[in-house]
């Protein structure tokens, strides 16, 4: 049988590929559990949303009112839109840790380009991901949160307008903006995820694991262990701890239900984004509101989308890593961070 | 005058006819696709209101109203005058409140201030509050958008 499905699909190369593999062991080796962390979280993902759309209704009326059922009524419905809900977090939480990492540790530099770039498509995904999924509950603060988070491209002259249109469906946001991020949030982004997901992978085992600049300049042979299995069974017991955690959580923190948004009802106190936009969102609140002659939303959106660009550009810019320029590089992402912390801090005072 | 060499192969002009054709019907799938996307929103020019509803507002409170898919905010000014906005901050387009005992206009996802004629005094909003023309007919009131007859 082995024999006779190996004529057709030839996976034996694959399989001899993967018992070749093998990981190098040195002090950066933690980092490298992240990224399959991620991927754990991502499959929790796609289970837990395949579930929840054999109740979610994604139109005006019924939104919330479908959640509020999913919560109360369906038998454990509230563990998966929970779990649902953690995951999500969790995965992002990881992809910054993931990331940040990768950069600190300049595992980016030469051959690894692409697969840092296609990283950062993975990350800015995730979290359209993440913005499109917080309005289908349809509550007044993800209401208001949507509102203020699909105005922002407006700020960008000539396409703006054109952007804030084509994400609400319409001039506002309405029943019409919750059916298309139901639409954008289970169909586009998946595909767009799983294309971006598929070239990565590929990439990392094209390439192969990252080893420090340190280690590959003094050119003594690395330590390695085979990936399977040793590798994987390590990252067994990495997974089962995290799946274990982010239930425990789930359980004992489960998302709230606020009321259903009303298009009319003035925005409510305490509007915020999900934890992982609060940073830029506290960027555009203490912009003033004019900046010289242009208007300071449209200087904080321009500075915002260039960090991304640079972010994207990261492993071009930083090409000389041994050098002045690479410490400065990687100075900033602690910068980076120290901003992220204070600016999120700040936002929730 | 007739040239006695080709100026492109078989293959290239081949390679040329298709991908003419596969681009002109992608032109033609993306044009109706972007058209799709954009549904007419079309602002109300006007908005008619019974006056009865609205002709026993104290001083100094407001009442909403639907300004097509956004709220509305008519206001009665000390002297009885009445005054309209469109409810929406001109920052980052969430829906204002207005707090009586400041007599300001209140957004709260940015902290944007208003004073009691909409004219943006504090946070980020850039602009003053869209005003709406406010005109009594009868038994109706009026409600209309700057620049209609």
């Amino acid at each position: 049988m082995r024999i006779w499905m190996d004529e057709r699909f030839g996976l034996s190369s694959v399989a001899q590929f993967l018992k070749n593999k093998s990981i190098p062991i040195n002090k950066h080796t933690m980092w490298s559990y992240t990224g399959s962390a991620i991927l754990l979280f991502f499959v929790i993902q796609i289970v837990t949303g395949f579930i929840l759309i054999f109740y979610y209704k994604p139109i005006l009326e019924e939104a919330n009112a479908s959640v509020v059922r999913i919560m109360t009524e369906v038998p454990l419905g509230w563990i998966l839109r929970s779990v649902h809900s953690w995951s999500a977090t969790f995965m992002i939480a990881f992809l910054f840790v993931h990331l940040l990492s990768i950069w600190i540790n300049k595992a980016y530099r030469r051959p690894r380009e692409l697969t840092w770039m296609t990283g950062v498509l993975l990350l800015i995904c995730s979290m359209l991901f993440g913005f499109t999924g917080y309005l289908l509950p349809w509550n007044d603060l993800s209401f208001s949160a949507t509102k203020v988070g699909t105005d922002i491209p407006r700020a960008i002259p000539i396409v703006g307008e054109w952007v804030t249109k084509l994400l609400r469906g319409g001039e506002d946001v309405t029943g019409d903006t919750l059916t298309r991020f139901f639409g954008i949030h289970v169909c586009i982004l998946p595909i767009f995820l799983l294309v971006l997901l598929a070239v990565h992978v590929y990439l990392i085992q094209k390439l192969g694991m990252s080893v420090p600049l340190e280690e590959e300049k003094s050119r003594k042979k690395t330590k390695e262990i085979p990936f399977w299995p040793n590798f994987v069974y390590r990252e067994a017991i990495v997974w089962l701890i995290l799946f274990g955690v982010c239930l425990t959580v789930a359980i004992f923190f489960p998302p709230s239900l606020e009321k259903m948004a009303d298009l009319m009802a003035p925005a409510p106190e305490g509007v915020k984004p999900e934890w992982y936009f609060l940073f830029l969102f506290q960027t555009l609140k203490i912009f003033p509101a004019r900046f010289l002659f242009i208007s300071g939303e449209t200087v904080a959106v321009f500075l915002i989308l260039l960090g991304i660009v640079l972010f994207f550009f990261l492993p071009v810019i930083d090409n000389k890593p041994e050098e002045r320029k690479g410490k400065i590089v990687r100075a900033t992402a602690f910068l980076f961070i120290l901003y992220f912390l204070i600016l999120s801090i700040w936002s929730l005072l | 005058m007739k040239i006695k060499y080709s100026l492109f192969s078989r293959r290239q002009f081949l390679n040329g006819l298709i991908g003419g054709w596969v681009g002109a019907m992608l032109a033609a799938l993306v044009y109706p696709i972007v058209r799709f996307m954009f549904p007419p929103t079309k602002e109300p020019d006007e908005v008619i209101l019974p006056v009865a509803d609205y002709k026993d507002m104290a001083p100094n409170t407001t009442k909403m109203f639907a300004w097509g898919r956004k709220p509305g905010i008519l206001k009665k000014n000390d002297d009885g005058s009445l005054i309209a906005f469109v409810g929406v901050c001109t920052h980052l387009d969430c829906n204002v409140m207005y707090i009586p005992e400041q007599r300001k206009f209140f957004c709260a996802c940015h902290d944007g201030w208003y004073d009691e004629f909409g004219t943006n005094i504090a946070g980020p909003p850039p602009k003053p509050l869209r005003q709406l023309f406010v005109s009594l007919e009868g038994e109706e009131l009026i409600i209309k958008k700057e620049g209609v007859e």
